[in-house]
C-alpha cells in the first residue's frame, strides 16, 4: 500500500483523522475514540480477537487481572482459573515512544502528537484484548519507564505517561533498547514509534538483540508530509531541531535530491527491520490512524 | 564642528529602534526549523549571506538617516579655518594708529600712515599683521593677515576724527580684541603721544599677557617735540549784552601771539577784535565783546580765532546761549493777598531761568488753559475742589506737573486732592511740638546740592501717609514726609507738607526756599536735563529730554532718527562738532558739541615716561619663554560659523531614496516567495 492511501473496505471514520483528534485534549478520550471508531468500522472478525467466544481456562498467574478469574470454577474447584476468549493471546505490549526534538516537527500537529495518539490507541486496543501494557519514553536518555502489566489502572497510567511526553533533546536508540533488554525478560510485542533519524546500521545493532531474545518488534516510522516531500521556492536556512546546526539549501536540491535521500533512508530502515524479522510501518502523519491499527492487529495476529 | 543645540543628541537613542526591528526581522524570517538536516546539502549560492548583507546595508542606511536627522536638529556649524597658519617664529604685528583729534595737527596723521606703511614693508615672510585705529574707541580695520596688501588697503582712506584718546582705555580695548590670538605680539603704537592721553594709573597702560604669549610694545612717535597751539577754551555770557572769551595757550611755555577773535551769533558775524594775547604755559587770556545782541530763544555763538595754527580745528568754539523770555507759570491761590503768594512769586521770579507768574484765583479757574503750561503751582492744595481736582489729575496724567503745598484749607480733609495721599489720624499740631528734618534725598534733581534743610523750624505739618507710588524726598522725625513726589501717568505731583506762609514753618523765608523753588521749577518743566554744551562722542539722553517724541538733527541738518526711533531711541551719540538741534513738541533746543579741550594740549609724554612704558610692557612678559617646536595656529578674528544643515538635508534626501529602493527590492524579493 502506498503512502496516503487507505483501504476502501476499512475506510476510516472521521474520528480517526488526526487533524480531528488534535482538537481533543484528553489523550485517553482520543484513544477510546480511535479504537472504538476503528472497531466499529471493522466487521466482526474472529481473526482480530474481538469476539467474546470462550476458548479455554488457564491457571491464574501473577500479573493477571483478578477481574478475569472465573469465580464459579473457583467455588467448585477451589482453584483460580482465568477465562480465555478467542483472540486473546495472553501476551504483553511494550510501547517505545521517541520524544527527541525532531519528533516536534510538524505543521499543524507534531509527529510526537501523532505518535502519542498511536501509542495511546495501541495501548487501549491491547487493553481491550487483556494484554499487559508497558511504556518507555525515550530521547537520548530513557525519560520514563513503565514495565508491562495487566493490572487494573495500567491503561490509565500508560496513557498518562504518554501524555506527559515532550519533544526535547536528541535521539539515542541504544539506551532505550539496552534498558528494555535489562528489564523485560518475558517475550512479547514491542512497538517502537519514532521518526528513526538515525543510522540504520546502528539501529540494527540495537534492535537485533531484542529479536534474538524473542521479542516481536514493530517499528512505526512516523514522517511529516513536509519531510517526505518538502516544497520550498527559495533558498532556505534550515536549522536542525536536535543539533541546532543550520544549513542553507536551495529549492532544486530539496525538490530533486532530498526525496530520493529520504526514500533511501526509509528503505534502509525497512531493510534493517526485515533483517531482524521486525515489521516496519511507514506512517505519514497526515493519514488516519486506522492503517496503523490494522498493521498492528495483523502483526499481533501473525505473532500470536 | 560645533553643535548649537547639542541636547538633541539624546535623540540618537532612537537608533536602537531600527537595530531592534532588524534583529527581530532577521531572527524571525531567516531560519526555519526542520526535524533533521542529515539528508540535506549546503547550497552552492549563499543567498542568505547576501540577503543578510542587504539587511545590514538597509539597517545602516536607516541608522545613518536617523543620525543625520538628529545632527540636523543639533544645528551643526563649521567655523572657518585659520587663514594663516604660522610657526613658532611668526610674529604678530599689531599696528595701532592714533586717530584722535590731536592727530589733525599739521601733518601728524600723514606721518603716522607713513610709519605704518614702513612697518608693513618690514614684515618678515612668516609674520602676520593686524590694523586698529584708536581714538574715543578702538576699531578693527584689518584682522590678522599675512598679506601686507590688505593692511595697506586698510590704511588708505583713514582720517583722524574728533575723539579723545585715553591710552589706558585703548590698551584695555586691545586686550579684549585680540584675546583669541596665539602668536607672539608686537604692538606698534603710532601716535603723537599726548601728555593728556596718558592713563591716570600707569599700570593701566600695560597690556595683559595675551593667551600666555609675550607682548612687546614698540613706540612710534610722529613728533618728538611740543607744538604751540592756541584754542578757544571758553565762551561766557557775563551780562545780558557782553561775552567773555578765553583763549588758551596749550603749550609748556609762555606764549604771546596776535590773534583776531571773531564772534558770530546765529551765523552772523557781530564783532571781530584783534589783539595780542599773552598767556603763561597752559594759561588763558581773555577778551570781552560788549553790546552784543541776542535773538530770542537758543542762540548759536561761534567764536573763532585767526590766523589758524597747525591745529585749526580747535580755533573755533561752538556755544549755545538760551535767551528765552521768562517762562509763564500759573500760581493758583484762594487768597491772592496772602504771604504765601508773595513768597512763591518772589522765589520764581528770582530764579536763574526766570518765570513770569500768572496769579489766578482757584475758585474762578478755567482748567482749559492748563495745556498751555508745562507746570503750575498751587499754594494750598486744600483749596482745590473736587471737580478741579479731577481736571488737575487729568492734566498731570497727560504730562503736566504741579508743585503744591498744604495749608489751612487742607486741614480736616481725608486725603490730599489730586495726589490722593491719605491724611491719617488727627492733626499733629501742638504749640510745644516741633519737627526736624531727618532725611534728605540729595540724589534727586530738586534737592541736588541744596543745604539748609536741617535748620528749618517746623511747627506744624499734616500726618500724610506716603503710599507706594510716593517718592519721599524729605522726611521729618516720626517718619512724616515733608516733601514727596508722585508720578501720575506721564506727569509729576510734588507736594510740600507745610504752608507757604511762614506760620507752619520758616521755610519760605529761608534761602533754601529760593533754590528749592528754582530747582523744582526746572525739574517739573523738564529743563534741567538738557545740557547745552557737550563734548564730542558723549551721549544725548533722548527719553529724558522728551526727544524720543521729536526729532534730532546733526550739525549738517540731517535727521538722525527714523520714524520708529522717534519713540524708541533712548540716547544718541554726538559724534560731530557743531550744533545739534532737538525739536520736540513746542520746544526747539540746540546743543553745542566741541572737541575735548584736552586734545588741544599737544604736549607730548616725556621720553623717560615712554621708555618706562616700553620697559614695563617688556617686563610683564620677561619671565615667559617663547614657545618652541609647537605648531601654532592663529585664529585672530571671531571665526565665521558655516551652517551645514542644507548639506544634511541633501544627504537625508539621498538616503531616503536609497533606502526606498533597497527596501522595495527586499519587499519584492519576499513577495515573490510567498
Amino acid at each position: 500500500m502506498q503512502l496516503g492511501q487507505t483501504d476502501n473496505k476499512n475506510a476510516p471514520t472521521r474520528l480517526l483523522d488526526p487533524s480531528v483528534l488534535s482538537s481533543l485534549s484528553n489523550l485517553e478520550l482520543v484513544a477510546k475514540a480511535v479504537v472504538e471508531g476503528f472497531v466499529m468500522g471493522l466487521h466482526r472478525s474472529p481473526k482480530y480477537g474481538f469476539s467474546q467466544e470462550f476458548v479455554e481456562y488457564r491457571p491464574y498467574a501473577e500479573g493477571d487481572d483478578p477481574r478475569h478469574i472465573d469465580w464459579n470454577v473457583y467455588s467448585r474447584t477451589d482453584k483460580t482459573f482465568i477465562k480465555l476468549f478467542k483472540g486473546e493471546t495472553n501476551s504483553h505490549l511494550m510501547l517505545l515512544l521517541d520524544t527527541s526534538a525532531s519528533m516536534g516537527f510538524g505543521a499543524r500537529y507534531s509527529k510526537l502528537q501523532y505518535g502519542k495518539y498511536l501509542a495511546a490507541s495501541l495501548a487501549y486496543l491491547a487493553s481491550r484484548q487483556h494484554d499487559a501494557i508497558g511504556a518507555m519514553i525515550f530521547n537520548d536518555e530513557v525519560v520514563q519507564y513503565r514495565p508491562p502489566t495487566s493490572k487494573s489502572g495500567t491503561l490509565h497510567g500508560v496513557i498518562h505517561t504518554l501524555d506527559k511526553a515532550e519533544a526535547v533533546e536528541g535521539t539515542a536508540m541504544h539506551k532505550p533498547f539496552t534498558r528494555f533488554r535489562e528489564h523485560v525478560k518475558k517475550r512479547g510485542l514491542v512497538a517502537v514509534i519514532s521518526d528513526f533519524y538515525c543510522d540504520p546500521e546502528a539501529l540494527m545493532e540495537n534492535v537485533r538483540p531484542l529479536a534474538l531474545h524473542g521479542q516481536d518488534v514493530i517499528m512505526f516510522h512516523l514522517l511529516d508530509p513536509d519531510e517526505l516531500n518538502p516544497n520550498i521556492k527559495e533558498s532556505t536556512l534550515y536549522e536542525d531541531m536536535e543539533s541546532g546546526e543550520a544549513i542553507e539549501v536551495d529549492p532544486i536540491f530539496m525538490k530533486q535530491d532530498y526525496p530520493q535521500r529520504i526514500k533511501a533512508h526509509i528503505a534502509a530502515i525497512e531493510k534493517t527491520a526485515k533483517g531482524m524479522n521486525a515489521d516496519h510501518v511507514l506512517l505519514d502523519t497526515s493519514e488516519p490512524l486506522d492503517r496503523a491499527l490494522h498493521a498492528y492487529l495483523t502483526f499481533r495476529e501473525k505473532r500470536a | 564642528m560645533s553643535l548649537l543645540s547639542p541636547l538633541f543628541l539624546f535623540a540618537l537613542l532612537g537608533i536602537a529602534l531600527p537595530i531592534w526591528l532588524h534583529r527581530l526581522q532577521t531572527n524571525a524570517t531567516e531560519r526555519e526549523k526542520f526535524s533533521s538536516i542529515m539528508f540535506m546539502e549546503q547550497s552552492q549560492r549563499r543567498v542568505h549571506i547576501q540577503r543578510k548583507l542587504k539587511y545590514l546595508v538597509l539597517m545602516a542606511l536607516r541608522i545613518l538617516f536617523l543620525v543625520l536627522l538628529v545632527l540636523a536638529f543639533t544645528k551643526p556649524v563649521f567655523f572657518t579655518a585659520l587663514e594663516a597658519a604660522v610657526t613658532e617664529d611668526t610674529t604678530h604685528h599689531v599696528i595701532v594708529l592714533d586717530t584722535s583729534f590731536s592727530m589733525r595737527e599739521g601733518n601728524s596723521f600723514a606721518q603716522a600712515v607713513t610709519l605704518a606703511e614702513e612697518l608693513v614693508d618690514a614684515m618678515g615672510a612668516d609674520d602676520i599683521a593686524s590694523l586698529y585705529t584708536a581714538s574715543g574707541t578702538v576699531e578693527t580695520i584689518s584682522t590678522a593677515t599675512a598679506d601686507p596688501a590688505i593692511i595697506r588697503g586698510g590704511l588708505e582712506g583713514l582720517e583722524p576724527d574728533y575723539g579723545r584718546l585715553d591710552i589706558g582705555a585703548m590698551v584695555t580695548a586691545l586686550d579684549s580684541l585680540i584675546t583669541s590670538s596665539q602668536a607672539n605680539f608686537i604692538i606698534h603704537f603710532i601716535s603723537d603721544y599726548q601728555q593728556s592721553g596718558q592713563a591716570v594709573r600707569f599700570a593701566d597702560m600695560i597690556p595683559d599677557v595675551i593667551n600666555g604669549r609675550p607682548v612687546t610694545l614698540s613706540i612710534h612717535q610722529v613728533k618728538t617735540e611740543d607744538v604751540a597751539n592756541w584754542s578757544v577754551a571758553s565762551v561766557e555770557i557775563t551780562t545780558a549784552d557782553s561775552i567773555r572769551v578765553g583763549l588758551k595757550n596749550n603749550s609748556s611755555a609762555e606764549q604771546s601771539v596776535e590773534k583776531t577773535v571773531a564772534l558770530s551769533i546765529n551765523d552772523i558775524t557781530q564783532q571781530s577784535l584783534t589783539e595780542t594775547f599773552t598767556a603763561p604755559a597752559d594759561g588763558i587770556s581773555y577778551i570781552s565783546f560788549e553790546n552784543v545782541s541776542f535773538d530770542e530763544g537758543d542762540n548759536r555763538l561761534n567764536v573763532s580765532i585767526t590766523p589758524n595754527d597747525s591745529l585749526p580745528d580747535d580755533d573755533t568754539r561752538y556755544t549755545v546761549f538760551d535767551n528765552s523770555p521768562p517762562a509763564p507759570v500759573i500760581l493758583l491761590s484762594a487768597d491772592p493777598e496772602s504771604l504765601a503768594v508773595t513768597y512763591i512769586t518772589t522765589a520764581l521770579e528770582t530764579a536763574p531761568r526766570g518765570y513770569e507768574v500768572e496769579l489766578l484765583d482757584v475758585n474762578d479757574f478755567d482748567p482749559r488753559i492748563l495745556q498751555r503750561y508745562p507746570w503750575i503751582v498751587i499754594d494750598d492744595i486744600g483749596s482745590v475742589n473736587a471737580s478741579l481736582a479731577q481736571e488737575l489729575q487729568a492734566y498731570v496724567d497727560g504730562g503736566g506737573a504741579i508743585l503744591a503745598a498744604v495749608g489751612e484749607r487742607t486741614l480736616g480733609q481725608a486725603s490730599i486732592p489730586v495726589g490722593g495721599q491719605a491724611i491719617g489720624g488727627s492733626l499733629s499740631f501742638s504749640r510745644n511740638t516741633s519737627y526736624n528734618v531727618q532725611g534728605v534725598n540729595v540724589s534727586h534733581p530738586v534737592l541736588d546740592g541744596s543745604v539748609g534743610w536741617n535748620n528749618l523750624a517746623i511747627s506744624r505739618v499734616l500726618p500724610i501717609e506716603a503710599g507706594e507710588a510716593d517718592n519721599v524726598l524729605i522726611t521729618l522725625n516720626n517718619n512724616i514726609p515733608f516733601l514727596t513726589e508722585r508720578n501720575i501717568g506721564l506727569g509729576r505731583f510734588l507736594l510740600l507738607n507745610t504752608s507757604l506762609n511762614n506760620t507752619w514753618s520758616d521755610l519760605p523765608v529761608k534761602p533754601v526756599f529760593v533754590s528749592f523753588v528754582a530747582e523744582a521749577a526746572r525739574h517739573l518743566s523738564n529743563e534741567e536735563l538738557l545740557v547745552k554744551e557737550q563734548t564730542i562722542n558723549s551721549f544725548l539722553q533722548l527719553d529724558q529730554n522728551n526727544g524720543a517724541s521729536g526729532q534730532v538733527y546733526d550739525p549738517a541738518g540731517n535727521s538722525l532718527l527714523s520714524l520708529a526711533d522717534t519713540t524708541q531711541s533712548q540716547s544718541i551719540q554726538l559724534s560731530e562738532t557743531g550744533y545739534y538741534r532737538i525739536v520736540t513738541l513746542g520746544r526747539d533746543n540746540l546743543v553745542a558739541v566741541n572737541p575735548d579741550t584736552r586734545e588741544s594740549d599737544l604736549s607730548i609724554m616725556d621720553a623717560q615716561a615712554l621708555q618706562n612704558w616700553e620697559t614695563m610692557v617688556a617686563g610683564s612678559a620677561g619671565d615667559m619663554e617663547l614657545v618652541d617646536g609647537i605648531a601654532i595656529s592663529v585664529v585672530e578674528e571671531e571665526p565665521v560659523a558655516i551652517e551645514i544643515w542644507r548639506v544634511l538635508l541633501i544627504l537625508l534626501a539621498v538616503i531616503v531614496l536609497a533606502e526606498s529602493l533597497l527596501g522595495n527590492r527586499y519587499l519584492r524579493f519576499n513577495t515573490g516567495n510567498t
